[in-house]
């Protein structure tokens, strides 16, 4: 388990700084968008069914509530 | 479908071989520079403008739009350019050949977001660009990447980097990117990545001049040393020293405002992907289209009904007069066939384009991604992940692409359930049959009646995908949804256009080739008697070898209340070209009583047969026979995209899942249905 909160828990609009993602299998897809640890970004919107539109290196991202739930962070 | 010509690459699912960039641009002559001629690649991840850019540099159609992996197959065009200024300083210019005009095979490989090949895509990008040997692969290759996004899209330059290959990096999206007050230095990135960058605007077509410069002064020189990577096994080591590189250059070259500023799309964003709201627009946004296809259509499709009926079976007959042919089997052939057959076709191109018209302000405005992001839940239930969303959508324009489409999906067997069902997301072509039944049938309601067969083809599409789940592919696990969103754009005429009239011109192919052989073909098998002391062209077409084979199969739907053999003419026809089944009609209510202008009184004809096929309950049956054509084989053209991506034995599978699929929808719509109509 990777230190940080889960990023269901940070607030929306906050700047975050991602510190790990629990399932290695989707590391190199999420790190391709920018996604990487160390990244700065921050949630900008709660989609339906519990995702986030996460904003990271200028890009918008969707991301779905399976993924958000194994991305860890702290507040930049 | 685009009429461009394309790189048709049989891929296996999973393994694909080296491939040439050069040989599959010489296979076919036409739309390629010449054997000599140099060949540019251009790569790029979804989004960055790359497909408008290549429809920008050779004036030919491709596949354009805001959706991630609109692009599936390669296409290719020829790309003529002429230098910006010489490159030599010469008195007495010598150098003819430098500032002579010179024609590029350009070819558009599908975006991709790295050379890692997670998909079928990135395998194909990923095979060009690094398997080939040196022959093989392009002479340059061109990175879009978009300026909003810089670091985004700079992992495919550092991978493309470190091969022996001519690169130059083309920075699009420079407005979208000044609005949110990034601005990209082009001299400074260049020297950061070690090759050429070029500002463009696709949309606007600026900056394809200086690229032509760049690109041809880079052919002239020889392959630049590839970028130098850590020696190590460990990708997550390569990998950081890619990130490293490339946030350096990101860094060096661009301004960025303090934070990233909010902008109108996240705005909007917020609403269109909320909870409640977000499927509530998403509805709306459907309704809206099938209205305007329905209600907008209906007065463009009667005019041009009338005037095939009557100017030009008219015009036709008394040609045939003149010539002495009138009566004649030639007169049958031609009124009855070609004129009755394409011409209630083309009554229908309004529609069509309308149709087109809406999926591209659609595609191009943005609102597709989010729609994904609305209906990802809907899709996992399933065990799709979101992205299979894409090729559904595009299923309810034209399954063919749509199957085509399936290849952004990273899993096989995802695929292979995509693939599966496609077929029942109810495609443009099966509309035009829902709409000429639904305004003969259901008038003033047949906006409800069609959007209710809509709404019929999603539950289709999730019941089915639940059986095949639960039965099939009981352990497959479903992708989450990473979905990279595009910022919304307002939908420029020309790309708009440009996209309609490629579509259009699809369909008119689809028209004239597989329709008008089959609308052919239908009439000389109902113009060969199976009786005696009848003539070729004068036979009833009960009494035909047509007639024979429709009536042997009629009684299978006799259950489901349409069992007139015209009717079941219609769904054999129907088995080629959805669009052929109301020219079936048509045809063989023609052939049975040749008088001129038959063709207007087809809705009469039809409800005619209905009401006596289903014993007083035609509603009931109309209904039935809509779901039966909703839920059967689309047209032989999906299937032979099936074929293609599935194999021939998954393929099969699916004609005959749909045929009992159908069949038992069919019965079970018109026996509950009569008990109350």
């Amino acid at each position: 388990m990777n230190p940080g909160m889960e990023l269901a828990s940070a607030p929306l609009g906050t700047p975050l700084t991602l510190v790990g993602i629990d399932d290695p299998a989707h590391r190199r897809r999420l790190a391709t968008l920018g996604l990487r640890e160390g990244a700065a970004f921050r949630c900008l919107t709660r989609t339906i069914g519990g995702g986030r539109i996460v904003l990271v290196g200028g890009s918008r991202i969707a991301l779905s509530r399976d993924l958000v739930q194994q991305l860890r962070a702290q507040a930049a | 479908m685009t009429d461009s010509t394309r790189v048709r690459l049989s891929l296996a699912p999973t393994v694909i071989p080296p491939m040439s960039a050069k040989a599959c641009c010489h296979t076919v002559a036409d739309q390629t520079a010449g054997t000599t001629e140099p060949v540019v690649a251009l790569v790029g991840a979804p989004n960055t403008g790359k497909s408008t850019l290549f429809n920008g540099l050779t004036g030919s159609r491709v596949t354009m739009g805001n959706w991630p992996g609109t692009t599936v197959e390669v296409s290719r065009g020829v790309w003529r350019t002429t230098l910006e200024s010489p490159t030599c300083h010469c008195e007495d210019c010598s150098c003819a050949d430098a500032e002579s005009p010179l024609a590029i095979t350009l070819l558009d490989l599908p975006g991709a977001y790295s050379l890692d090949a997670h998909s079928p895509d990135e395998q194909l990008t990923r095979g060009l660009l690094q398997d080939g040997t040196a022959d093989e692969r392009p002479d340059l290759c061109v990175v879009t990447v978009d300026a909003s996004r810089l670091a985004h899209g700079l992992y495919l330059v550092s991978q493309i980097r470190e091969l022996p290959l001519r690169v130059v990096v083309a920075v699009t999206m420079s407005d979208v990117a000044a609005q949110r007050g990034v601005s990209v230095d082009t001299v400074l990135l260049s020297q950061a990545l070690g090759c050429p960058v070029v500002a463009t605007d696709p949309r606007r077509r600026t900056g394809l001049a200086a690229l032509a410069t760049a690109v041809r002064t880079t052919l002239t020189d020889p392959a630049p040393a590839p970028r130098s990577v850590p020696a190590s096994d460990d990708t997550l080591v390569i990998d950081d020293d890619r990130f490293t590189w490339l946030s350096a250059a990101a860094a060096q070259a661009t301004v960025v405002p303090g934070h990233d500023r909010l902008t109108l799309s996240d705005k909007v964003d917020r609403w269109v992907t909320a909870p409640v709201a977000g499927p509530l627009i998403f509805l709306a946004v459907m309704w809206a289209v099938f209205q305007v296809t329905t209600t907008v259509a209906a007065p463009l499709q009667d005019a041009l009904d009338r005037f095939f009926s009557g100017p030009v079976s008219h015009a036709v007959v008394s040609l045939l007069t003149l010539a002495h042919l009138n009566g004649s089997w030639v007169e049958g052939l031609l009124v009855n066939g070609l004129v009755a057959g394409v011409g209630m076709l083309l009554t229908f191109v309004p529609l069509m384009a309308l149709m087109f018209v809406l999926l591209a302000l659609l595609e191009d405005s943005g609102y597709l991604a989010r729609a994904a992001v609305v209906t990802d839940r809907l899709m996992r239930t399933m065990g799709l992940p979101g992205r299979a969303f894409l090729p559904l959508v595009v299923g309810f324009g034209c399954n063919v692409p749509a199957i085509s489409a399936t290849r952004i999906l990273p899993d096989a067997r995802q695929r292979l359930l995509t693939v599966l069902l496609v077929p029942f997301t109810s495609c443009s072509a099966r509309l035009t049959v829902f709409v000429m039944l639904g305004s003969v049938f259901f008038g003033a309601n047949a906006g409800t009646a069609v959007f209710g067969m809509y709404v019929s083809s999603v539950a289709l599409v999730v019941l089915v995908g639940l059986l095949l789940r639960r039965t099939l592919w009981r352990t497959m696990g479903a992708e989450p949804l990473i979905i990279d969103l595009p910022a919304y754009h307002v939908p420029t005429l020309r790309l708009t256009a440009a996209v309609v009239w490629q579509r259009l011109r699809g369909f008119l192919k689809t028209a004239s080739g597989i329709i008008v052989i089959t609308v052919c073909a239908v009439w000389v098998l109902q113009a060969i008697p199976t009786t005696g002391g009848e003539g070729f062209g004068h036979v009833p077409v009960e009494n035909s070898v047509y007639g024979v084979v429709a009536r042997s199969i009629s009684p299978a739907f006799a259950p489901a209340g349409f069992d007139q053999w015209q009717t079941a003419s219609a769904l054999i026809v129907g088995f080629v070209a959805k669009e052929a089944v109301i020219s079936s009609w048509a045809q063989t209510y023609a052939t049975e009583q040749p008088q001129p202008g038959q063709a207007g009184l087809l809705g009469d004809h039809i409800q005619a047969a209905f009401q006596q096929s289903s014993g007083g309950h035609p509603l009931p049956a109309v209904l039935a026979f809509m779901v039966f054509l909703l839920a059967y084989t689309p047209c032989v053209a999906t299937l032979a995209a099936q074929r293609r991506e599935v194999g021939l034995r998954w393929t099969l599978f699916g004609v005959g899942m749909q045929l009992v699929t159908a069949w038992l929808l069919a019965v079970a719509v018109f026996q509950v249905g009569r008990l109350f109509w």
